[in-house]
C-alpha cells in the first residue's frame, strides 16, 4: 500500500490523461459486471463474480502494464519499432490460417496453457503505429518525396490493414485512418493522401471481389449484411433495436447500476453494445460523461502535441490517441444507430483481454510522452 | 491537428444528437416496446399446505412434477445446430433419461419431429425436479426454453407418503369438486395467489424485482388427529375382514373416548382391480343400523324407568307378530322368557322390540316420547365432523305425514330398521356410553398451523356432558360388557383385557323377497372395558363368505383392532399376571434376601399380607399353613462378612463395599454363592459372587 501511495505521489506525466483511464476502467468494471450476468448464467452456474474477477484482473494487468510502458523512455518504442512489424505479419497470417472462430470471426489466437484468446489484430495495431511514427519522423527531411519519404510509411501500412481487412474491416479501416491522420500531422503531402484513400478504396474493393469467391476467408456477406440493414432504416436489425431500447429504457438519469433490462436481450452488450448498457444504466448524463471523456482525452493529447509537434513523441502519441478515441467514437457511434455494426469494442471499457491490454498499453506508451514533454517544458520554464 | 480535434468534436456532438434523439424524440416508443414484448404479468400460486399426521408424518404434501416437452422450432435453435448436436442429446437421452429408446431411435423420432414441425414434442410427464435439472444439461436443451426449445411446464401434485393411507378422507381438490380434509380446508390450505412481473428471456423467466409484485402466501398446513400406525392397523385389519369375506365395501373408525379425536378412519371399496379409498362410508352413507341400535332402545327405556336388567322378558322362542308382520330373531336360542339382559346379550330381536313396543307403542305420546329419547341422544343430528358431505341422519318424526307411521314402526325402529345413520353417528353414541354419559363431538383436525405458528386450535369439543344418566350408563356399560362376556361376541373374548360392545347384523334389502339377501355387518364397541381409551366401529357391507353375522365379520376386525392398539398403546398395557393374583405360596419368593423396607414395598405391590417381624436387612418366609409371609429379622454384624446368598445384587454391594471389601462378579439375578464364606471376618479382600 505504502508502495502504491508512493508510485501516485511520484506519478508523472498528464494527471488528466491518468484520471480518464482510471475513470473508464471504473466503469468498465460496473457495467461489465452487470452486462455478464447473462453470461454467468449461461456458463458459470450463475457464478456472477467469475466474469467481475477475470475483468478486474485483467484491468489490473493492464494497469501494470501500462504503468512499465509509462516508466520507459518512450524512445526504446521507437528502437523496437521494426521488429513490432516483423512480428507482426507472421503472427496475422498464422491467425488468418489456425485462429480460433468466434462469432464466425477468425480474428483470435489461444495461448496454449492459460486459456485466453488473444486478439492479434489489436497487436498490430500499437506496432504498426510505432512504427508509422518512427519512418515518419525519421524522414522528416525527405517526408515530401514519394520514394523516399511516402513509400516507407504507406508500404506497411498497406500490408498489415491488408492483413487484417479480411477478418475484421472495422479495424484495418480504423487502423488505415489513424496512420492516415498521423502522416497528415507528420505533413505528408495531401495529394499523396488523396490517392491513398484512392488505393484504399480500391483495396476494399478488391477484398469484396475475393470475398464472393472464398466466403470463407472474407467476411464479405456479413459486412453487405450489415451496411444493407443499416440504410433500410436500421429497425430490422435485431442488435441495433435492443441497443436503442437500451439507452431509451436510461432516460435522462439511467435505472441505476445493475437494473438493465435489456443486458438479457442485447447480444453482447458486454462487449461491442457495452454503450447502450451504459446508456441503460446511467442515463443520457453518463452516456454523455462517457462521450466526453474520449473528446477530452484527445484534446489532451492536441495539447501535447502543439507543445512540440514533429517529435517522434507527438505523432506517437496522436496515433494512439487518435486510435483509441476514433475506435471509441466507432463504437459509440453504431451504438447510437449511426454506423452499421462493426464489432469493435469500447477503448478500455469493453470486456476482453487483448483489447484492454493494448489500450492499456497505448495509454502507457502517451503518457510515457506527456511525461517526456512535461520535463521538457518544464525545463525551459 | 486541430483539423483531427475539429473532426472528433463534430463525431461527439453527432453522437450526443442521435443519443438525444433515441432517448428524448424516440423514447416513449421504444420504452413501451419493451414492456409489451418482455414484461408480462403472472399469477403465481402459493404453495398449498401439508396434511400432517398427529405425530407429524406428512399424509398429503405438494411436491412440484414437471411435464416435459421439446420444440425442435424454438426460436433461437437453429437447424444447423440441431443437426449438429442431434447425435449427442440422442445419445444422452437413450443413456441417462429414458432407455426404452436407443441411441438410433431417439435420434429418427425426434428428427421426425423436426420434419413434422413439431413445436411440442412429448417427452415425458409428471418428472421430478432433480430429473429435470439433469435434462438441463444435455446438449441443445442447456440452451435453454428458446434457445434450445426445451419446456418443463411446472404443475404441482399431491403426494401421499402412505399411498391409500385415508386417502378419502383426506380428500382432494380438483377445480369446483372439493372432498374430504383437502375440500374442507382448502381455504386454508391453498394459500393466497400472488402476481408477478416476468420478464420473459431466452433463459426463461425471470422475477422483476423491482415492479409491484404481490408475493403469494403459502398454505397453511393442518395437523389431524389422525395417528398413522393406528391408522394402518385399522387399514390393515379392514381389508382383511373384506377380502376374507368377499365384502363390497367397509369401513372402520377409531376415536378417542375422552376427546372424540378420531385416530384412524378407513373406508376401503373392491374396485376393478382390487382395492381402494373411493368413498367415505364413514362419513357419507347412512344406512339403517340394525342391532347395534339396540343399545338406543335400552338407554331410552332405562332413562325412562320402564325396565330393570333384571325383569323378565318373553321370547318365545325368537318369533312373534306385530300386527302384519312377523318378527324373529337372527340365531335360534330356545327360549321362551329370560332376563332383559340377557335379551340384550343375545340381541334378540324379539326381546327389545316386544319391551319397546309395549312401553311406547300404545300411544301417540308414548311414541313422541321414544323419538324424543332418541333426541336426547343427538341421533337426529350429523356429528358436525369437519367432512364435506356428511349424511344426515334419518329418525322417523312422530305426527309426520311424510315419514309413513305404521304399528310395526316402533318395534322395528327399536331393532335398527326405519331409521338411518351413518357408521361415525353410531360410533358417537358408543363413544358417549364409553365416556360415562359425555357427548364429545368427533373431529379431525387438531391445529392449523403456518410456518410452526399456530393459526387455529381446535380443542375438543364437548355437545353435551350428560347425554345419558349416570345410572343408566353404568347399566349399559355392563350391558356391552355382558354382550362379549356371555353374548353374542363371547367368541371375540380375550384372555388379556376386557372389551366392551354390540354386534348388528341388519338386513339391507329386508322389502325385497329373494332367496339371498344382502347384509350389513357391523361391530361397535370401546376398550379396556374399564375406563375406556378408544371407541371403534367396524361396518362391513354385503360379506359373501365366511358368514354375514356382525359377530363373524365384523367382530374378528373390531378385535384385531383392540389387539394391535394394545400392542402400540404403552398406556394400555395390562400386567399379564393382574387378574391371577392369588396368593399361592408355591410361586411366591420363599427365600428372598434383602432390605426390609424394600421387601415390604414389594409385598405391598402385590397385596400380600406381611407379617414384619425384621429391622433392617430380613428374608421372605413362608409357612404351609399360615396365610400371609413372614419377614424374618436378619442381623449383620459391621465388621464380618455377612451372607449375601439370595439378595440382589443391590444389596449384596451395599453390604459388602460398605465393608470395604472389593466385589467382582459374575452372571445376572440374585446371589447363588460367595466366595468368601459369611462370618468371616472383613479385612479388605476381593470377595467373588456369583449370580444367577
Amino acid at each position: 500500500m505504502a508502495g502504491a501511495t508512493n508510485i501516485l505521489r511520484n506519478l508523472k506525466g498528464d494527471r488528466v490523461i491518468w484520471a480518464i483511464m482510471f475513470i473508464l476502467a471504473l466503469m468498465s468494471i460496473l457495467v461489465v459486471y452487470s452486462a455478464t450476468d447473462k453470461l454467468a448464467y449461461l456458463h458459470k452456474g450463475g457464478n456472477t463474480e467469475y466474469y467481475l474477477l477475470k475483468h478486474s484482473a485483467i484491468l489490473l494487468f493492464g494497469f501494470i502494464i501500462a504503468y512499465v510502458a509509462y516508466s520507459l523512455p518512450y524512445q526504446v518504442y521507437m528502437r523496437m519499432a521494426p521488429w513490432l512489424i516483423l512480428i507482426s505479419v507472421p503472427l496475422l497470417i498464422f491467425t488468418m490460417a489456425m485462429g480460433v472462430d468466434v462469432n464466425s470471426a477468425k480474428r483470435w489466437l489461444s495461448v496454449p496453457g492459460i486459456g485466453l484468446t488473444f486478439q492479434t489484430s489489436d497487436f498490430a495495431k500499437i506496432a504498426l503505429v510505432v512504427y508509422v511514427a518512427k519512418v515518419i519522423t525519421a524522414n522528416q527531411e525527405t517526408i515530401k518525396d514519394l520514394q523516399k519519404g511516402f513509400a516507407p510509411v504507406i508500404i506497411p501500412v498497406l500490408v498489415i490493414c491488408g492483413l487484417i481487412a479480411p477478418s475484421d474491416l472495422s479495424t484495418a479501416m480504423i487502423l488505415f485512418v489513424t496512420a492516415m491522420a498521423m502522416m497528415f500531422v507528420g505533413r505528408v503531402r495531401l495529394s499523396f493522401l488523396v490517392t491513398l484513400m484512392t488505393g484504399g478504396i480500391i483495396l476494399f474493393s478488391f477484398l469484396v471481389t475475393i470475398g464472393n469467391f472464398f466466403p470463407q476467408y472474407v467476411r464479405v456477406g456479413t459486412w453487405i449484411q450489415r451496411v444493407r440493414n443499416f440504410m433500410t432504416g436500421g429497425g430490422d436489425n435485431f442488435q441495433v433495436m435492443q441497443g436503442k431500447m437500451a439507452i431509451a429504457n436510461g432516460q435522462y438519469f439511467g435505472v441505476g447500476p445493475g437494473n438493465s433490462i435489456q443486458r438479457n436481450f442485447l447480444p453482447s452488450s458486454y462487449a461491442d453494445f457495452i454503450y447502450a448498457i451504459i446508456g441503460e444504466e446511467y442515463g443520457l448524463v453518463g452516456a454523455s460523461f462517457i462521450l466526453l471523456i474520449y473528446v477530452v482525452l484527445m484534446f489532451r493529447i492536441a495539447r501535447l502535441v502543439t507543445k512540440s509537434p514533429k517529435a517522434f513523441g507527438s505523432i506517437l502519441a496522436v496515433g494512439l490517441g487518435f486510435m483509441i478515441v476514433l475506435q471509441a467514437m466507432a463504437n459509440m457511434a453504431v451504438s447510437v444507430n449511426l454506423l452499421p455494426v462493426t464489432g469493435l469494442p469500447l477503448p478500455l471499457v469493453s470486456m476482453g483481454g487483448s483489447s484492454v491490454l493494448v489500450t492499456a498499453t497505448a495509454f502507457g506508451m502517451i503518457l510515457s510522452v506527456s511525461r517526456y514533454i512535461e520535463g521538457l517544458s518544464s525545463n525551459e520554464a | 491537428m486541430y483539423i483531427l480535434l475539429s473532426l472528433v468534436v463534430l463525431a461527439a456532438v453527432g453522437i450526443f444528437a442521435q443519443l438525444v434523439k433515441v432517448n428524448v424524440f424516440e423514447g416513449e416508443e421504444l420504452r413501451e416496446l419493451i414492456d409489451q414484448s418482455y414484461i408480462v404479468e403472472k399469477k403465481i400460486r402459493g404453495e398449498r399446505g401439508t396434511i400432517f399426521a398427529d405425530d407429524g408424518a406428512i399424509l398429503a404434501a405438494s411436491t412440484p412434477l414437471y411435464n416435459l416437452r421439446f420444440d425442435p422450432h424454438a426460436a433461437g435453435l437453429t437447424e444447423e445446430i440441431f443437426r449438429e448436436k442431434l447425435d449427442s442429446l440422442s445419445y444422452y437421452l437413450a443413456y441417462y433419461f429414458d432407455d426404452k429408446y436407443t441411441v438410433g431411435a431417439w435420434h429418427d423420432r425426434l428428427e421426425e419431429a423436426y420434419d413434422r414441425g413439431d413445436k411440442y414434442f412429448f417427452l415425458k410427464n409428471n418428472v421430478s425436479y432433480p430429473e429435470v435439472e439433469l435434462l438441463r444439461k444435455f446438449p441443445i436443451f442447456r440452451r435453454g426454453r428458446n434457445g434450445g426449445g426445451f419446456i418443463a411446464d411446472r404443475n404441482e401434485k399431491r403426494a401421499h407418503p402412505f399411498r391409500i393411507l385415508a386417502r378419502r378422507t383426506l380428500g382432494y381438490v380438483k377445480e369446483d369438486v372439493k372432498v374430504g380434509l383437502e375440500g374442507s380446508f382448502d381455504d386454508y390450505l391453498k394459500g393466497e395467489e400472488g402476481t408477478g412481473y416476468m420478464l420473459k428471456t431466452p433463459q426463461g423467466d425471470i422475477p422483476q424485482k423491482n415492479l409491484e409484485n404481490i408475493t403469494p402466501k403459502n398454505g397453511s398446513d393442518i395437523y389431524t388427529t389422525i395417528d398413522v400406525n393406528l391408522q394402518d392397523v385399522v387399514q390393515n385389519a379392514l381389508l382383511r375382514g373384506l377380502q376374507y369375506h368377499d365384502a363390497d365395501q367397509g369401513t372402520a373408525i377409531l376415536m378417542d373416548v375422552k376427546t372424540g379425536a378420531i385416530k384412524a378412519i378407513s373406508n376401503i371399496g373392491k374396485v376393478s382391480n382390487g382395492w381402494a379409498e373411493v368413498y367415505n362410508y364413514a362419513v357419507g352413507t347412512a344406512t339403517e343400523p340394525g342391532s347395534t341400535f339396540k343399545l338406543a332402545s335400552m338407554i331410552a327405556m332405562l332413562e325412562d324407568g320402564y325396565v330393570n336388567l333384571q325383569d323378565s322378558v318373553v321370547l318365545n322362542q325368537g318369533k312373534t307378530q306385530f300386527y302384519d308382520k312377523e318378527m324373529v330373531d337372527a340365531s335360534p336360542h330356545g327360549l321362551d322368557e329370560t332376563t332383559v339382559r340377557h335379551a340384550f346379550e343375545i340381541s334378540s330381536n324379539v326381546g327389545i322390540a316386544s319391551l319397546v313396543d309395549k312401553h311406547y307403542n300404545h300411544s301417540n305420546k308414548g311414541r313422541e316420547r321414544f323419538v324424543n329419547r332418541l333426541k336426547d341422544l343427538y341421533l337426529h343430528l350429523p356429528t358436525g365432523i369437519e367432512l364435506r358431505g356428511e349424511a344426515l341422519p334419518y329418525i322417523k318424526e312422530p305426527n309426520s305425514a311424510v315419514d309413513q307411521w305404521s304399528g310395526t314402526t316402533i318395534p322395528w325402529m327399536a331393532i335398527g330398521y326405519e331409521e338411518k345413520l351413518t357408521p361415525l353417528q353410531m360410533l358417537s353414541l358408543y363413544n358417549t356410553v364409553a365416556n360415562n354419559g359425555k357427548m364429545m363431538k368427533p373431529y379431525l383436525v387438531r391445529d392449523i398451523m403456518n410456518y410452526g405458528d399456530v393459526v387455529k386450535h381446535f380443542k375438543p369439543t364437548i355437545i353435551s356432558s350428560r347425554v345419558i344418566s349416570p345410572k343408566t350408563v353404568v347399566k349399559v356399560q355392563s350391558l356391552l360388557e355382558g354382550v362379549v362376556e356371555r353374548g353374542t361376541a363371547k367368541k371375540l373374548k380375550s384372555d388379556y383385557y376386557r372389551f366392551a360392545g354390540k354386534t348388528g347384523t341388519a338386513q339391507m334389502d329386508y322389502k325385497q323377497k329373494k332367496a339371498k339377501h344382502r347384509y350389513q355387518a357391523s361391530f361397535a364397541g370401546y376398550f379396556p372395558a374399564k375406563n375406556p381409551r378408544y371407541s371403534c366401529i367396524v361396518v362391513i357391507y354385503n360379506p359373501r363368505e365366511h358368514g354375514y353375522y356382525g359377530s363373524a365379520v365384523a367382530g374378528p376386525v373390531f378385535r384385531e383392532i383392540a389387539d394391535k392398539c394394545y400392542i402400540l398403546d404403552p398406556d394400555l398395557k395390562y400386567p399379564l399376571n393382574a387378574h391371577v393374583a392369588k396368593l399361592d405360596s408355591k410361586k411366591l419368593p420363599s427365600w428372598q434376601v434383602g432390605y426390609k423396607d424394600d421387601l415390604v414395598k414389594v409385598a405391598q405391590e402385590f397385596d400380600v399380607p406381611v407379617k414384619d417381624l425384621a429391622n433392617e436387612w430380613a428374608v421372605f418366609k413362608t409357612y404351609n399353613d399360615v396365610d400371609s409371609l413372614f419377614l424374618l429379622n436378619r442381623k449383620m454384624s459391621k465388621k464380618i462378612i455377612p451372607n449375601v446368598q439370595g439378595m440382589g445384587l443391590k444389596d449384596a454391594l451395599y453390604l459388602l463395599e460398605n465393608r470395604q471389601v472389593k466385589v467382582r462378579f459374575k452372571g445376572n439375578g440374585k446371589v447363588l454363592k460367595q466366595s468368601i464364606r459369611g462370618g468371616t471376618p472383613a479385612k479388605g479382600q476381593t470377595i467373588y459372587l456369583r449370580l444367577g
